[in-house]
């Protein structure tokens, strides 16, 4: 008998408000709808009424964590409309600020996935190891989040120097918990059992959805823009793009995992960069020519796209946003079609929709519209306690 | 290697394209609604492009749909540009069911710009779908 459960529109999982609709047979499920839109802000009808400059501080607030990517990108947009030369010294805290946000980010989602599966102590765990990073950016930049770091021809804020050794402390403090981190993933019988083979995208799925990011390269679709178009630093620094074949949820938890030490490395470098490179940190732009441009960034979720055209004036006349969920969380249809209930929370969540905190039960309405109360959230964590006490 | 791609490409569909801009790694050309499946195919399929998205413009004489593929690996993007002429019932070919990734941005597009795309799989709103109160009009017409 097919029941239909109904998750949202104020998701345990997201920061927006959405809306799955899971058709379960028994305890498996046998499709799942997904609406957004209940969080639409308008942001691209918004930006086409502002300057350039008051644009990129309205898309730093798209988005609580990835509040440098999308400055980031729209930046990139604007400089390919009016070719400005960066200096090198801004590419270098570009890269920097991206990184360190990636590290924030991963390490958000993993203390998630721990408490979504029942792993109290990695979510507590995971926090604490992110507050130092938080810690960094006030020291670059003055906030804790939204960093206001980015202008079109380099960035806002220069590096103190003397800054650099106590950052690269930190980084050093960050890099042996990840390593513990690491370990506790790859030797945990329990975590693994749990996540191996749970809510496998096909790569040929991740293909056709356009997946990005993560939720991509844990499917053996290595993509990277970091790598594909290196802006910024990236050719100046030395990282590898994390690629695994499963596409279950393991994968994704170890390519992030693997990542967040990735993005130390460039950190490091950064810093390292830092201390030799000298110069100004802004190219001013006067003018912004007609035209169009593209411009993406390797946000910790995926491609961050904008495109933004021009007719010469200091507003755009289109500004369009793509935010790397957008097209990962289609990929749901693909992934959680055939799996438990009880999986069906954290493959929703393993390709990183915003997050929140909030907790709600779900309502389940059953053919004669009885409702019966489920906790997925329960659920998930039931099944692991099971698997722990099996083995 | 890319740019022998791209010259093959545009010899190839020399008939069916028009360059409207090219610059470095970026190519916009405009494509007849009609041969627009032909050259996503290729595109997709061929070149094994991934689609990013897609952006519509409301111009005073029509609409723009403009496709966003990334060649990934390069960095070049091939952006396929469709203009609608039509103001008043704006149609044309939809790409979902060759590029299943466009189903959402597609839907985006019908609901604030009015554009219908043919053969959708699923012609639905995306964004307003159970809003409250009625929504029957594009949200992004004669806003500005």
């Amino acid at each position: 008998m097919e029941r239909i459960i109904p998750v949202g529109p104020y998701h345990p999982l997201l920061e927006e408000a959405e809306y799955f609709t899971l058709k379960v047979d028994g305890e498996t499920v046998v499709d799942i709808d997904i609406e957004i839109g209940w969080m639409h802000r308008g942001h691209e009808f918004i930006s086409e009424s502002m300057t350039f400059t008051q644009s990129i501080y309205l898309v730093e607030r798209i988005c609580g964590i990835c509040s440098t990517s999308h400055p980031l990108a729209f930046v990139h947009a604007v400089e390919d409309v009016c070719n400005v030369e960066v200096p090198v010294r801004a590419k270098i805290i570009r890269t920097l600020v991206g990184e360190l946000e990636r590290i924030h980010s991963h390490l958000l989602w993993v203390g998630l996935a721990g408490h979504f599966i029942g792993y109290d102590t990695v979510w507590m765990w995971a926090w604490k190891y992110r507050e130092p990073v938080l810690q960094m950016f006030e020291i670059i930049s003055g906030n804790r989040n939204h960093y206001g770091m980015m202008r079109i021809g380099g960035v806002g804020r220069d590096v103190e120097p003397d800054s650099i050794p106590e950052m690269e402390k930190i980084l050093d403090e960050i890099e042996k918990k990840m390593d513990m981190l690491v370990k506790v993933v790859r030797d945990d019988p329990v975590l693994k059992s749990r996540l191996k083979g749970v809510g496998v995208l096909k790569k040929e799925d991740a293909i056709n959805f356009c997946a990005v990011g993560p939720t991509a390269r844990a499917s053996d679709v290595g993509i990277d823009v970091r790598k594909d178009e290196p802006k910024d630093a990236y050719d100046m620094v030395d990282f590898e793009v994390i690629v695994l074949p499963n596409g279950d949820v393991y994968d994704k938890f170890v390519v992030r995992v693997l990542e967040i030490i990735e993005s130390v490395k460039i950190c490091r470098q950064c810093l390292k960069l830092l201390r030799t490179e000298r110069g100004p940190v802004l190219n001013k732009v006067k003018e912004i020519p007609p035209g169009e441009g593209i411009g993406r960034y390797e946000a910790p979720r995926g491609e961050v796209f904008h495109y933004v055209r021009t007719d010469g004036s200091n507003r755009a006349v289109r500004h369009k946003v793509r935010a790397p969920s957008y097209a990962n969380i289609p990929t749901c249809k693909a992934s959680c079609i055939g799996i438990p209930v009880a999986d069906a929370l954290i493959t929703t969540a393993s390709v990183d929709p915003c997050y929140c905190c909030t907790e709600r039960a779900v309502r389940v309405i059953d053919e004669k519209n009885r409702e019966l109360h489920i906790d997925l959230l329960r659920l998930s964590r039931e099944k692991t306690e099971r698997i722990r006490r099996e083995a | 290697m890319l740019s022998e791609v791209l010259d093959k490409f545009k010899e190839d569909y020399k008939d069916l394209i028009t360059v409207r801009r090219e610059k470095k790694d970026r190519l916009y050309f405009y494509v007849e609604d009609s041969r627009l499946r032909e050259v996503v195919e290729h595109i997709f399929h061929k070149l094994g492009c991934r689609l990013s998205t897609a952006t519509a413009l409301e111009r005073p004489d029509g609409f723009e749909v403009i496709y966003h593929f990334s060649h990934d690996g390069s960095g070049v993007y091939l952006c396929p540009t469709v203009f609608i002429p039509n103001k008043d019932n704006p149609e044309m070919n939809s790409i979902t069911p060759i590029v299943r990734g466009a189903e959402w941005i597609e839907r985006e597009m019908m609901e604030m710009f009015g554009i219908k795309f043919r053969e959708h799989p699923r012609p639905e709103k995306l964004l307003t779908l159970n809003h409250p109160e009625k929504v029957d009009k594009p949200l992004r017409i004669g806003g500005k």
